[in-house]
């Protein structure tokens, strides 16, 4: 096997270039999709047997926590890639990562809370899962804080991807907070080992969704990626190049 | 129609939840954008700089 795509995966300008080109590969199919999940989530699902309509929070809530989560597993290991092999483009893809992960923690927060009133009687609990989440949004800002607070960005990115590993024990903690603590919070449904707990007609809406907002999050990624380059690039002679464009 | 609007009563709970997640979902491709139009503006701007020095 040979590691040369690895290799140029740590030129810039190859990145580049390759962001540029996939974006749209990722952008249409995610549009695709989430339009799909949308109708079929909204129209064609029928009520469920407990919770009526309001049930359809969840083909936003769960997309909103799924991105969360994955988008601090990917920002968490980048970092931890280019502090291991000192691959620039490591810190790059985990700096893109976080305003993100940190829109779409929010937005996890704040469903959930739009779910929980109807269903549970409170917009917020001190619950294992809930406190998790919370944490999980202040790491995020911690982590864009501290780039912000800090000018040179080769320190910038040792120490913000030093928190992005560390943070990351908080990732577990949260997807097994159901099962570990007593949560108001219902176990997972899909990622689950075994058969989802689903019906068909509401889990295919839910895949789309979950697999839509995946491309969505790789279309943004790949555009932030590019500026992120860009910036640490300073006397590179390839940037004339792509700035004609 | 006013029945889906309704969401089986839930309509004050389903509609804000969706339209904070879309605002979100749009909002992150103008940020993404922006920080691109910003890291390109920027190049240029010490790309022209270099070149006045020289």
């Amino acid at each position: 096997m040979t590691w040369t795509w690895f290799h140029r995966l740590g030129s810039p300008p190859y990145v580049y270039a390759l962001a540029a080109r996939l974006t749209p590969w990722f952008a249409w199919p995610a549009a695709l999709l989430i339009a799909g999940g949308l109708w079929g989530g909204l129209v064609l699902a029928p009520p469920d047997y407990q919770q009526g309509d309001g049930f359809r929070i969840v083909y936003v809530h769960a997309p909103s926590a799924w991105m969360s989560l994955m988008v601090y597993m990917t920002m968490a290991i980048a970092a931890a890639i280019a502090l291991i092999w000192r691959i620039k483009v490591g810190h790059a893809v985990a700096a893109a990562c976080a305003p993100i992960g940190a829109s779409f923690t929010f937005a996890a927060l704040v469903t959930g809370a739009l779910w929980g009133e109807p269903m549970w009687g409170t917009y917020w609990e001190w619950d294992p899962r809930l406190t998790s989440m919370l944490i999980l949004l202040f790491l995020y800002l911690g982590y864009m804080g501290l780039r912000a607070g800090l000018e040179d960005t080769q320190r910038a990115d040792r120490a913000s991807a030093l928190l992005a590993v560390a943070g990351s024990v908080n990732v577990p903690i949260i997807h097994y907070s159901v099962t570990w603590w007593n949560s108001l919070h219902q176990a997972p449904s899909v990622m689950r080992f075994g058969k989802p707990t689903m019906a068909l007609s509401m889990l295919v809406p839910l895949l789309m969704m979950l697999a839509g907002f995946t491309l969505y999050f790789v279309a943004l990624l790949l555009v932030r990626l590019r500026g992120e380059v860009l910036s640490r690039e300073r006397a590179a002679s390839w940037i004339p190049e792509v700035l004609k464009t | 129609m006013s029945r889906f609007l309704d969401m089986g009563g839930y309509a004050a709970f389903v509609w804000p939840a969706y339209a904070v997640t879309f605002a979100i979902v749009f909002l992150n491709i103008i940020w993404a954008r922006r920080a691109l139009a910003r890291s390109r503006a920027e190049a240029r701007r010490r790309l022209a700089m270099r070149a006045e020095s020289s």
